[in-house]
């Protein structure tokens, strides 16, 4: 009997087959966002700033790509936005490190918190693209 | 490199970062009309160079010591077997080219940002 458990015993872990709480759905996508910022925002950023000093007429072209609504500028503001979340995101983690908010009530509470200030932002900055 | 030093370098790091993030967000929304000259004046700035600077290489610490642990959770025996039975000899070499992989973009971003600020 308690052979044959311990044969049954999960090896692999099925990564999807685990039901997440919010709290590690916010430190899951903190890990994802922190991977697409090293590979696209700050690449990203680092051309802007190199683009963007380099002459007057590039700083113009910079300036007047951001008055219009284009892939770029959408992919930019996305970045930027993804960069923003994994910011909010490990300000949460920063603060349970120095034990705020480390209860389960807590730490669902600020997850939460975490995605309204989010959406908010991503409103304010969508405005601010498409209009 | 032990445990505690490693988790003080990604949360000091942090820290600077979002100091750093704040001050250019500061910037960019209280500056009402960001000409050129302005921006020029910012950018060029020693404090905008020197900081620019630490922010690189933080930014690669606190990247390494991220994405280090992400590949020593995800990308081992345990949760590649998931995938295929077979993947799980092959995991120590996927997370080693991994972290070689990473290595090689941080570092090369470390070093394009420090001769862009300067150069």
């Amino acid at each position: 009997m308690s052979n044959k458990l311990h044969d049954r015993r999960p090896v692999h872990i099925n990564l999807l087959k685990i039901s997440l709480p919010i709290s590690a759905i916010s430190s899951i996508t903190h890990r994802l966002s922190g991977m697409y910022i090293f590979f696209l925002t700050l690449p990203l950023g680092l051309f802007l700033l190199h683009y963007s000093t380099k002459s007057e007429a590039n700083f113009l072209v910079i300036q007047s790509l951001f008055q219009t609504s284009t892939i770029f500028t959408t992919f930019v503001a996305f970045s930027f936005l993804i960069f923003a979340y994994h910011v909010l995101t490990g300000v949460r983690h920063l603060l349970m490190d120095i034990h705020i908010g480390e209860s389960l009530k807590a730490s669902k509470v600020s997850s939460m918190l975490v995605f309204v200030l989010w959406s908010i932002l991503v409103m304010l900055v969508m405005r601010a693209v498409v209009l | 490199m032990s445990g505690s030093l490693i988790w003080y370098i990604q949360r000091i790091s942090a820290v600077f970062l979002l100091i750093y993030t704040t001050w250019i967000s500061v910037f960019f929304t209280t500056t009402q009309i960001i000409s050129f000259d302005t921006w020029m004046i910012f950018a060029n700035s020693f404090l905008f160079k020197a900081t620019t600077s630490i922010a690189s290489v933080a930014v690669l610490l606190h990247s390494f010591v991220g994405l280090w642990t992400i590949g020593t959770d995800y990308l081992t025996g345990r949760t590649l077997g998931f995938l295929n039975t077979s993947f799980v000899q092959y995991a120590d070499i996927i997370r080693n080219f991994y972290s070689f992989l990473y290595i090689l973009w941080g570092s090369a971003f470390a070093l394009f940002a420090l001769f862009i600020i300067w150069g």
